[in-house]
């Protein structure tokens, strides 16, 4: 099997494209980083070597204070561990993060008022960006809250496309009724008023389903009403795709709707959506964070970016680091999606390489 | 890349006459009656507000191995005969009879064996196969399609397939864009012989490609006939490109056929009008021989709203006042010989 040389000249003007490539490669490496993130962002130690023995606790459950000499027995504090050591200066070490703080835990500071500066302002050693209004670390919520946000939206953008293109894609190829009605129903669908209806749902699901499940319901919401924008380019491209030569080609050599569906017209529609996926990741980042910022977004204590603003915005005197440090992370991030979204685009957009010539 | 099967000058298919069939052969393929009506849609409920008679009540029949030519201009129904034959649109009326079965009333789920008897092959390659798979999957997928034979066997056929239309197995794994206009309408023509069919509705498939290799693929089509003995369906919108492959003529104008004839008869002996004004355009090389040009009056009336009568008499330079009223139907004027015309002209 060989790339098709047209892909194949797509990828290469893409990597020629050196801003949109390398922001690409960026956003790679960071969600790749951000996987690991429990080792490079974390209150727990990466390795402990205590009385001749080795511990991990990254990963597992927590290890009681008790096991290191602590007297008490809830999960040990790797960072009073840490300088324990220290004083006593024995064979006895341990390995800390090197942000050594998780994005949950609220650290109180003797003389120290929340929120506390970054460490370079004068505030409590190791807090990079200070501490946020309920003493957590800035950083951590940052990079977690990134996380969250790489994760939930290309999890959302591939359950968008799914439903959209599926839709749309059965809506082009039988046309007639099945179109008609999917309009319609499409049309009705998109006037429901998305924040209300959030608002409602969320104020009727009950307090004691879990953080993942909240945040599971969120993203099906957001998908059913994000799904009918797909619709309208697939049916049309599906439309397209069908009357051409090639599909009679494949009904007169006798092949069933799922073969001329999956094997012939979905291949030649997807390409162009490929350059639709950057912008769609950008709008799902954006209103995840501004659903944040309004409270109906990813529920607490889950780090987030709108959140942070949230806080920042009402800090805006007193601690200008929480909002300074969550817009600049947010730009950040959305130029970095819109660098390789425009980059995409050049490289693979249709007018510029037509199939045929 | 191209190896030319045969000689540069198309074979005249005409002047061998030992190769026209003989007509005591079961046809493979009649047709009766056969009329395709599109609705011509309107309104938010996309209800039919008219129709449009692509094809308007045709017979024909093609015996085994023969090439019948269907010739008319743009717009006539050429194609959409060709479609309605392998179901790509769904005949309104008529019948469509193969080796005795009417494909017009076979259910599509059950064509399926058909497909295997009856191929296409389209007028531009650059649409009819796909930019996304490999010669070699395009050529497979017949195979795959029909649960023939395992991955080995398929990729070995594929092979055999390039070089019987004259392209090398390094072909195989190159995409359709990366040949030129002819050698895309081999790896077509290859597509369509894989099956081994009966018969092939042929659709202009040679008015896409330069005039320097239109010969050799019609070469290459009268070769794969011989070795095969396939019948075409040879679909072409002048009678120029038809004569040298076709057994038989037909002529179509606005839906109907108005003549059929041997390749040779029609061409000596055109009768009726239309044709004589189809065949006065082709440029004659004899200056001796220069047949009167006749041109046409007026444009060809829309299908949506044919004329009442005679479809030709809008045009005709004969018109009469029962042309206006009485729709001709064919009529044999000598053996092998129809026109539709009310008057021996
Ligand atoms: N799917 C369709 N829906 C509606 N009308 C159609 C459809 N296909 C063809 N027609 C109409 O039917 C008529 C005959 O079309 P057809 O394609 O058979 O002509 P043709 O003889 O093949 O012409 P050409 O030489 O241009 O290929 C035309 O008027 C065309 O507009
Ligand atoms: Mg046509």
């Amino acid at each position: 099997m060989r790339l098709n040389p047209l892909t194949a000249k797509k990828l290469r003007r893409f990597r020629s494209i050196r801003r949109g490539y390398f922001s690409f490669l960026l956003l790679c490496g960071l969600s790749l980083i951000s996987l690991l993130g429990e080792l490079l962002v974390n209150s727990r130690a990466i390795v402990v070597r205590y009385e001749g023995k080795w511990y991990f606790p990254t990963y597992g459950d927590i290890i009681p204070g008790t096991t290191f000499g602590f007297d008490y027995s809830y999960e040990t504090n790797y960072r009073d561990l840490r300088d324990r050591f220290r004083q006593e200066g024995g064979d006895n070490w341990l390995l800390m993060p090197p942000i050594a703080f998780n994005p949950y835990e609220n650290t109180p500071y003797e003389g120290v008022f929340k929120p506390a500066p970054p460490s370079w302002l004068g505030g409590p050693a190791g807090h990079l960006l200070g501490t946020d209004t309920t003493g957590r670390d800035i950083f951590a919520r940052l990079f977690y809250g990134f996380r969250v946000a790489i994760f939930f939206a290309l999890a959302f953008t591939v359950l968008t496309y799914l439903v959209g293109i599926t839709i749309g894609c059965l809506m082009g190829f039988f046309g007639g009724k099945v179109d008609l009605f999917g309009q319609r129903l499409i049309e009705i669908w998109s006037n429901i008023p998305f924040l209300y209806t959030v608002i409602i749902i969320f104020s009727v699901i009950p307090a004691t389903f879990t953080v993942p499940v909240r945040i599971f319901i969120l993203l099906v919401i957001l998908v059913l009403f994000s799904w009918t924008g797909m619709t309208y380019y697939m049916r049309t491209a599906t439309y397209r795709e069908k009357a051409r030569d090639y599909t009679a080609a494949a009904i007169v050599l006798g092949a069933g709707t799922g073969r001329i569906i999956f094997n012939h017209i979905l291949p030649n529609t997807i390409s162009t959506i490929v350059t639709f996926i950057p912008f769609t990741v950008a709008a799902a980042i954006t209103s995840i964070t501004a659903l944040d910022f309004l409270g109906f977004g990813l529920p607490p204590p889950t780090p987030s970016l709108g959140e942070l603003l949230k806080q920042g915005t009402q800090t805006l005197t007193t601690a200008p680091w929480i909002v300074s440090s969550a817009f600049a992370a947010l730009v950040f991030i959305l130029t970095l999606v819109t660098f390789v979204g425009e980059a995409v685009r050049e490289a693979f957009d249709p007018k510029k390489f037509t199939t045929y010539e | 890349m191209i190896a030319s099967p045969n000689g540069s000058s198309p074979t005249a298919r005409s002047s061998a006459s030992a190769s026209t069939p003989s007509t005591v052969d079961a046809p493979l393929l009649e047709i009766r009656g056969l009329k395709v009506h599109f609705p011509v849609k309107g309104g938010i409920f996309l209800r039919a507000k008219a129709s449009c008679r692509a094809v308007d009540g045709i017979d024909l029949t093609i015996h085994p191995g023969e090439t019948l030519g269907l010739v008319g201009e743009s717009g006539c129904g050429k194609s959409t005969t060709g479609k309605a034959i392998v179901r790509l649109v769904e005949p309104t009326d008529g019948e469509i009879l193969f080796q005795g079965r009417n494909l017009a009333e076979i259910p599509r789920r059950q064509l399926k064996p058909v497909r295997r008897e009856i191929q296409m092959i389209f007028q531009d390659p650059a649409e009819s196969l796909n930019s996304r798979h490999t010669v070699a999957n395009i050529l497979e997928e017949p195979f795959i399609i029909h649960g023939i034979g395992d991955a080995e066997f398929r990729r070995k056929k594929a092979l055999e397939l390039l070089e019987r239309v004259g392209l090398t197995a390094a072909a195989a794994d190159r995409f359709p864009f990366e040949f030129s206009g002819g050698q895309r309408q081999r790896i077509g023509i290859a597509r369509a012989i894989a099956l081994e069919p009966r018969l092939i509705i042929c659709d202009e498939p040679v008015s896409a490609l330069d005039v320097s290799i239109q010969s050799q693929v019609l070469n290459l089509l009268l070769d794969l006939q011989r070795e095969m003995g396939l019948s075409y369906l040879f679909i072409a919108h002048d009678l120029a490109v038809v004569k040298h492959i076709s057994d038989r003529v037909a002529v179509m104008y606005l839906g109907n056929i108005v003549e059929i004839a041997g390749a040779d008869e029609i061409y000596r002996d055109p009768r009726h009008p239309y044709t004589r004004a189809l065949l006065s355009a082709i440029p004659e090389p004899d200056p001796r021989r220069k047949r009167k040009r006749i041109v046409l009056s007026g444009d060809v009336p829309s299908p949506i709203n044919p004329p009442p009568g005679c479809p030709f008499h809008t045009r005709c330079p004969h018109v009469q006042e029962q042309c206006r009223i009485q729709k001709p139907a064919l009529r044999t004027t000598t053996e092998g010989h129809e026109v539709a015309c009310h008057f021996d002209l």
